[in-house]
């Protein structure tokens, strides 16, 4: 019993922590957060079903297929939905034009896809039971995640240009760091997390449109909490909010679970709207 | 007004024309001519609020702007940040202003983003030669650095790139009198080297013993233009600074 | 302008204020028209049809002074709607007390309705825009779980049967009837509050925080009016809701109508009633004209949002805009009046000095202020100066309340002036001006200049809403004010003009014609004339000192020097936080410790 709850609370407190990233990540590229990012999980989840079981490609390549999908989904992002709106001074547009393009791609999957869920592919051909792969997948992909991010920060250039961009937006633009080609790259990158976060999680959630709304607000739960842009706050507040949420859903059920759930948050981010942590760089005004 | 070694006809490196610049609606520069000789050490001085920080940012394509800009003999009129920096004129921004988060080394790395892999370390190496105690920290972050090597470093950044003409908004806000000659004896080292300076001070004194020539400006136009060496300099441009339209007109 | 052209104006513009009145209703007349004989020409179909705009539209008025002028993102607003169904079915139906009269079930619902808009609101006033949005969000999502999980009220997922009105209202048109005139006194009701010094301050708290705390409006006790009218309506638009659709269940309340109504809001423009009322019935009446197209009804909307936001971001009021399309005159000179200063700010006061002692105040490490001591006379224009970094603007921020000083206080007659509560400020008459100008861009120039008398009105909120006696005195007298004091500063020809087409200088003197409404005892003002042509300094010059000649104490924080020189009667310049000299201005110009610390070294 309480092992079932730490492994699926874990798994999901991992896919809501990726998630999670997927906000920080537009978030430092552009100071703004987009409703897009729980469509990315969707479409992780869609694509995934989609091609490898709908179109029997192999599964690497539907994996592969799948992650392009996101950055194709975040490059979109940014250019329809962020830029237009950051020359403006009015500070809400970004807010109605990432809901407005999530919108678009929620309902166009619902009508095209299904609204029903479908299935997902099983990843590995092994029996279920135990240390599922529904499990250890998101905890596989998170921790990849986390490493590669830490990698690309820490010793790649283009990481630590987009460290730049985050910090200081100006200085970057003034040494001629290429400030738009950045913030697309990061919109990509933050794409490819997101549908990585729905493949992973795909046999958990299934492919479902309405893991959209679901991974928009579970999703950025971890970045309230953990403080904005910072991701290390998003995992470990994702990690507590998956283990929560099961333990709730085993004691009280469903539907309590989420009022719980959602009680807590609105408590905890009333207290401290900055999040627990605080946020993870402060940018020069 | 004759470049420092080369003929005087001679087209100079940098031209401006009739710059206007503002913020939204608030028009700050009413058509600014200005021009750089190669080799030439410029001072821009003027008082708070005159514009100076507006012009360079115009120059190197922060901020839009109209009228017309020629270096080093092409047009770049309405080119951005990154045409300028790549074309060799470089803008260091006021206020010391590195990545503080991350090291010297990568800050400096940053600012050869654009340069073939193989070259970022030798042009890092040149810059840091310049200011040899900030070469000693450069596997320390940023944030560990005092303001005045920050300013150091920042002018470092400047140098990664080999600009032809380097543009420095006010280098010495905020320096100790050692640290501000240390930056100086820098400027004047560059223009040995062939890299022309365009200087925004407040230190007039300071100023004027380093550059070529002077422009002061205030209320966003040039209210005077002189060589360093004539006569009666600091009083006209205590002139320019406190006077007043009304009593002129 | 003599005093008879003047009077000869005045019949002129009140002809054209009542002219101007006519054709802001002119498209409401026609819609009741059209609403009160819609039975003549159109089928049982339509009526429902119409039916359900009207229902929708009750949510949305209320909805419409949350999101589009007070600027607050309620994206699940539909949680109200399921609520207000639920609460009035439940009631009407007897599941949990004895059945209620539909009337008053509705009424209990508005109630209910009321205390939930507030519960779900309150974040708004703590969280930023996007974290409130997620927050109602969520509230949506958990009001429709509890309507599916508590069974034994709600039905669970098998729902309960809508309340059944009596006659008259039982039959379909009966009903419609219904519907349409709770919509159109909502409509009367909701452009009440946005003619009103409401609807003004609602807007300046969207736009232009820092003027409308200066003005004297308090966010928390606006906002919380707000959210209570709105989940009242929204609640009783539920209860209509529910009688419509003759059974309600949990899965009727999508996130889709949510956002329908949200669409419906910004496809209409923010701060304008007529535009959501069009926008609202065009989201309910389009997908039965793309019959086909119904299931990607919500793919449209979301599609004409994002064409919104991107191409016409002020909606179809942006589009019907016509006054606002006519050209200005181009070569507009900006000639103050202060002869009619007195009349404006009246001579009632002797508010002894404003003064700071022993402040300081750091950010981080660095010292903004290090123990200053100031003193502002009333009748004096004092200028403040220095270089840049020196602390003048962190001065004045000081004294309008928004820094908080770490040491010393800030007094105005030797009482303290707390600090951090800025709306308290305007009580205290001490207006202030801001470096860039804070004025709301949608809205007139003298709607603008109105914001600037919202505590001198009397009138509550409800006494708005129906626009009794109170409130019209209050406008009428409003009005009037702001009309002096654009006269005041020579911009009454601009008063019908959106604010966001006016030149920087004619915004600039816009803020002090808002400043002056306060009739204050201090003027702050920060950098006035930057931007401003030398001619127009030279009129600031003149006006300030005419303000002060009537009492006002003037702080002037000032890089142009002309300007200080010229009509200070006592200069304070910092540097580095501290007070490097203080005197005439005679004596300023000489001192050689000033002349030094502008020219560096």
């Amino acid at each position: 019993m309480v092992e079932s709850i730490v492994l699926s609370g874990v798994a999901i407190g991992c896919i809501y922590a990726l998630i999670g990233i997927a906000y920080n990540v537009m978030f430092n590229a552009s100071r703004v957060f987009s409703f897009t990012a729980g469509t990315l999980g969707m479409l992780g989840g869609i694509l995934g079903s989609l091609f490898i079981l709908r179109m029997g490609m192999p599964i690497w390549f539907g994996f592969i297929l799948a992650l392009a999908g996101g950055a194709l989904l975040g490059v979109v992002t940014e250019i329809v939905a962020v830029r237009p709106v950051l020359k403006s001074l009015d500070q809400h547009l970004y807010v109605l034009s990432t809901l407005a393009l999530a919108l678009i791609v929620q309902q166009y999957t619902a009508i095209e896809w299904s609204t029903e869920p479908q299935p997902f592919p099983r990843i590995f051909d092994v029996a279920r039971g135990g240390f599922d792969q529904q499990f250890w997948l998101p905890m596989v992909a998170c921790a990849i995640t986390i490493v590669g991010l830490e990698v690309l920060y820490r010793h790649t250039l283009l990481g630590h240009a987009f460290l730049a961009i985050a910090e200081d937006n100006y200085a970057a633009r003034a040494l001629g760091l290429p400030e738009r080609n950045l913030r697309m790259a990061s919109y990509a990158l933050a794409g490819v997390i997101g549908a990585l976060a729905g493949f992973a999680g795909g046999q958990m959630l299934f492919a479902f449109f309405a893991n959209a709304p679901l991974l928009t607000f579970y999703g950025f739960v971890p970045v309230a909490l953990g403080g904005m842009g910072n991701n290390r706050g998003a995992v470990v507040a994702g990690l507590i909010l998956g283990l929560f949420q099961q333990s709730a859903n085993f004691l009280v059920g469903g539907i309590f679970a989420s009022v719980a759930v959602f009680t807590v948050f609105i408590i905890v981010l009333l207290a401290r709207p900055d999040g627990l942590a605080g946020a993870s760089v402060r940018r020069r005004v | 007004m004759p470049t420092s070694a080369a003929d005087p006809a001679a087209e100079p490196l940098l031209r401006i024309a009739g710059l206007s610049a503002g913020y939204g609606k608030i028009g700050v520069l009413h058509g600014v001519d200005l021009t750089v000789g190669a080799n030439e050490v410029v001072a821009l001085l003027g008082p708070n609020g005159a514009g100076k920080t507006t012009l360079l940012r115009a120059v190197s394509g922060l901020l839009p702007w109209s009228g017309g800009l020629h270096f080093d003999g092409r047009d770049l009129s309405g080119a951005g940040p990154r045409e300028t920096a790549k074309a060799g004129l470089v803008h260091v921004i006021e206020g010391h202003r590195v990545f503080t988060q991350q090291t010297v080394l990568d800050n400096l790395l940053l600012a050869a983003y654009d340069m073939p892999r193989g070259e970022r370390t030798a042009r890092v190496e040149e810059a840091l030669s310049y200011f040899p105690e900030v070469a000693e920290k450069r596997h320390e972050r940023a944030v560990a650095l005092s303001g005045g090597q920050q300013q150091m470093l920042a002018v470092a950044q400047g140098l990664v790139r080999r600009p032809r003409l380097l543009m420095l908004d006010e280098p010495s806000a905020g320096l100790s009198p050692v640290l501000v000659d240390r930056v100086f004896v820098v400027v004047r080292r560059l223009r040995e080297t062939g890299t022309a300076v365009l200087l925004v001070e407040q230190l007039i004194e300071k100023a004027l013993e380093l550059a070529d020539r002077v422009y002061a400006l205030a209320r966003g136009s040039i209210v005077l233009e002189a060589r360093t060496g004539e006569s009666d300099l600091p009083h006209r441009l205590e002139h320019a600074y406190l006077a007043t339209t009304s009593r002129h007109t | 302008m003599t005093e008879m052209s003047a009077a000869q104006s005045r019949p002129a513009r009140a002809s054209l204020l009542g002219s101007h009145a006519f054709v802001a209703a002119l498209p409401f007349l026609v819609l009741l028209i059209v609403g009160l004989t819609l039975p003549l020409f159109a089928g049982g179909y339509w009526g429902v049809i119409a039916t359900r705009a009207c229902v929708y539209w009750v949510l949305v008025t209320g909805l419409n002074l949350m999101v589009g002028f007070a600027g607050q993102l309620a994206i699940g607003w539909v949680a109200l709607l399921t609520l207000g169904a639920y609460t009035t079915s439940v009631l009407a139906a007897g599941n949990v007390l004895p059945p209620l009269h539909p009337y008053l079930a509705l009424a209990v619902a508005g109630a209910v309705g009321a205390v939930f808009g507030l519960i779900v609101g309150l974040p708004a006033l703590r969280l930023r825009t996007f974290y409130f949005a997620i927050t109602t969000l969520g509230f949506a999502t958990i009001v429709t779980q509890i309507a599916l999980a508590w069974a034994s009220v709600t039905g669970g997922g098998v729902g309960v049967p809508g309340p059944i009105f009596p006659p008259p209202f039982d039959s379909q048109w009966g009903f419609y009837y219904f519907c349409f005139g709770l919509a159109a006194i909502c409509t009367w009701m909701t452009a009440n509050i946005a003619a009103s010094r409401f609807g003004r301050a609602l807007t300046a708290v969207r736009d232009a925080e820092v003027a409308a705390e200066a003005s004297g409006i308090s966010k928390p006790a606006l906002l919380v009016t707000v959210f209570l009218f709105s989940g009242a309506v929204a609640a009783i638009a539920g209860g209509l809701f529910a009688s419509l659709q003759s059974y309600i269940t949990p899965d009727a309340f999508t996130i889709d109508l949510s956002v329908l109504f949200f669409i419906g809001v910004l496809i209409g423009g923010r701060g304008s009633i007529l535009g959501p009322l069009l926008g609202t019935i065009l989201l309910t009446v389009l997908p039965e004209f793309a019959a086909p197209l119904v299931a990607w009804s919500t793919f449209l909307y979301a599609v004409l949002l994002l064409v919104i936001v991107l191409a016409i971001p002020g909606g179809i009021a942006d589009l019907l805009d016509f006054k606002n399309r006519r050209p200005l005159e181009s070569n507009r000179a900006i000639i103050p009046r202060p002869d009619l200063l007195a009349r404006l700010l009246g001579r009632d006061r002797d508010p002894g000095a404003l003064t700071l002692e022993g402040v300081a105040l750091s950010f981080g490490g660095v010292r903004a202020i290090d123990g200053l001591d100031l003193e502002i006379r009333p009748g004096q224009v004092h200028g403040l100066i220095g270089p840049n970094g020196s602390g003048k603007t962190t001065t004045l921020n000081v004294i309008s309340g928004y820094y908080a000083p770490q040491r010393g206080t800030a007094r105005l007659n030797g009482t303290e002036l707390p600090a951090l509560v800025r709306h308290t400020r305007a009580r205290h008459r001490i207006a202030r001006t801001f470096q860039t100008p804070r004025l709301v861009g949608e809205a007139s120039v003298l709607e603008n200049v109105m914001i600037g008398g919202t505590i001198d009105g009397n009138g509550t909120f409800v006494e708005s809403l129906l626009s009794l006696p109170r409130h019209r005195r209050d406008e009428a007298k409003l009005r009037e004010t702001a009309m002096l004091a654009l006269a005041t500063v020579g911009l009454e020809s601009l008063a019908a003009v959106r604010a966001d087409r006016l030149q920087h200088s004619e915004l600039r003197f816009v803020e002090i014609a808002r400043a002056l409404m306060l009739r204050p005892a201090f003027l702050l003002l920060d950098e006035p004339a930057a931007g401003l042509s030398a001619e127009e300094i030279r009129r600031l010059g003149a006006l300030l000192v005419a303000i002060a000649q009537t009492g006002t104490g003037v702080l002037l924080v000032e890089h142009h020097a002309d300007l200080i020189f010229d009509i200070c009667h006592h200069v304070t310049v910092l540097n580095l936080g501290k007070m490097l000299a203080a005197g005439t201005p005679a004596e300023i110009r000489s001192h050689r410790e000033v002349v030094n610390a502008y020219l560096g070294g």
